[in-house]
């Protein structure tokens, strides 16, 4: 197969996957710190738009909300490092997974509240309409980036490089 | 097949084993370190959580019995109004249909419980949706939330911005006939924010969404205009 394919794509992409890597780590790292930056100054507020899902207790609900900012910003921390590259991207993965079902069960449940991804919402605006589509869409684009970075953690300028000291190596770890 | 190639194939097997080893262990320790930096993240979101809370609050005169509002008149009918001082769409709805309200709690058909809640903090620079709801606490206080809130709408300032400041709550306050210096302190020392709290994490526990929201005897009302109101509570009150 490889003698088949063209001679300058496979040179390619073994070159441009690293990079590639770098900044799809970097740009899922921002999207998280960013998420969590906006929710983490008003915990009540975030306690509140998860409540405004229906889809916990009250309670619950408040802790969660509490939690998450917290967790986003961790996790953003240790993509941005290249910590447990894998382990961050899979958690990212399974936290945007509830994400969207969340989002897709408001939407089918017909409630009208803003999804309180960036800026801790679950109310609308005045006038606003919920824009769900245009969530799940951006969501999925975010799973692509954690997807890619569960199939290939291993990134340059990474904390993982540097402790498995010989980067060329090619580990199926992390 | 020379015994000394065959010693060296040996000991690069267990080399790669021992290496294979060694970066299994470091994969499984720096799981357990990444797991543990986020689980210790969303207790410090908790307990932060925890400590912001205040559980003890004092609801101003005129409040009901949950101090989740404050109430106007005492007909058979409830009317929930849910709003926030910074949400045009509240202005709007409290310039189309509070005449219709007024009136219906003179004519003693309705009970209005008013929830200035709290929502859009996110839309001013100065938590904005807190403070004047406080505000009007302090106005229910002295006996006219009505009033106060009327005027405050009038005054709504812009979503994005900082909102009014403390001095043009006050001077709102005494062109409402509330006494300045009590109003001024009563704001100043933030009597009614853990009210405010209360309230807006009351609303949130009932599902109200979005605001304005009107609730008669506990339905929710899409048709907020004057007409809509006086059916909702015509209909409720058969």
């Amino acid at each position: 197969m490889i003698v088949t394919a063209p001679h300058s794509r496979v040179a390619r992409w073994p070159a441009i996957r690293p990079w590639l890597g770098v900044a799809v780590r970097l740009g899922l790292a921002t999207v998280w710190l960013v998420a969590g930056g906006s929710k983490v100054g008003d915990l009540a507020a975030s306690g509140r738009a998860v409540n405004a899902y229906q889809v916990m207790p009250y309670d619950l609900a408040t802790v969660i909300g509490a939690a998450l900012p917290f967790v986003e910003l961790a996790l953003g921390l240790l993509l941005l490092l290249g910590l447990a590259t894998r382990l961050s991207a899979g958690v990212s993965a399974a936290l945007l997974v509830v994400f969207v079902a969340g989002i897709v069960s408001a939407w089918s449940r017909g409630l009208a509240i803003d999804c309180g991804c960036f800026g801790a919402g679950g109310e609308l605006a005045a006038g606003q309409t919920p824009s769900y589509l245009p969530e799940i869409l951006r969501d999925l684009g975010f799973l692509a980036l954690a997807g890619f970075l569960l199939i290939w953690p291993r990134t340059p300028v990474s904390v993982d490089g540097w402790l498995a000291g010989d980067a060329s190596v090619e580990d199926d770890d992390e | 097949m020379s015994s000394r190639k065959g010693q060296k194939d040996a000991a690069r097997v267990v080399r790669e084993q021992l290496a294979r080893e060694r970066r299994r262990k470091r994969t499984l320790w720096v799981s357990v370190a990444a797991v543990a930096v986020l689980v210790v993240a969303g207790l410090i979101g908790w307990s932060v959580y925890s400590s912001q809370r205040s559980d003890d609050f004092t609801a101003p005169t005129g409040s009901n019995e949950a101090g989740t509002g404050v109430v106007a008149g005492s007909g058979p009918v409830t009317v929930d109004v849910y709003e926030d001082f910074l949400c045009p769409a509240c202005k709007q709805f409290k310039q189309a249909s509070s005449p219709a309200i007024d009136q219906l709690v003179s004519e003693g058909k309705i009970r209005v419980v008013y929830h200035p809640v709290a929502y859009l903090n996110r839309y001013s620079s100065t938590q904005y949706s807190t403070r004047s709801s406080a505000a009007s606490g302090c106005a229910a206080e002295g006996g006219r939330y009505r009033e106060y809130a009327r005027a405050l709408f009038d005054r709504q300032p812009p979503q994005g911005g900082a909102g009014l400041s403390d001095e043009e709550l006050v001077d709102i306050a005494a062109g409402v006939g509330l006494d300045r210096d009590g109003f001024a302190s009563c704001l100043r020392e933030g009597t009614f924010k853990p009210w405010t709290e209360h309230v807006t994490e009351e609303a949130s526990k009932a599902n109200i969404a979005s605001t304005p929201t009107i609730l008669v005897d506990g339905e929710e009302i899409a048709d907020r205009s004057p007409e809509g109101i006086r059916a909702a509570v015509q209909a409720a009150g058969r």
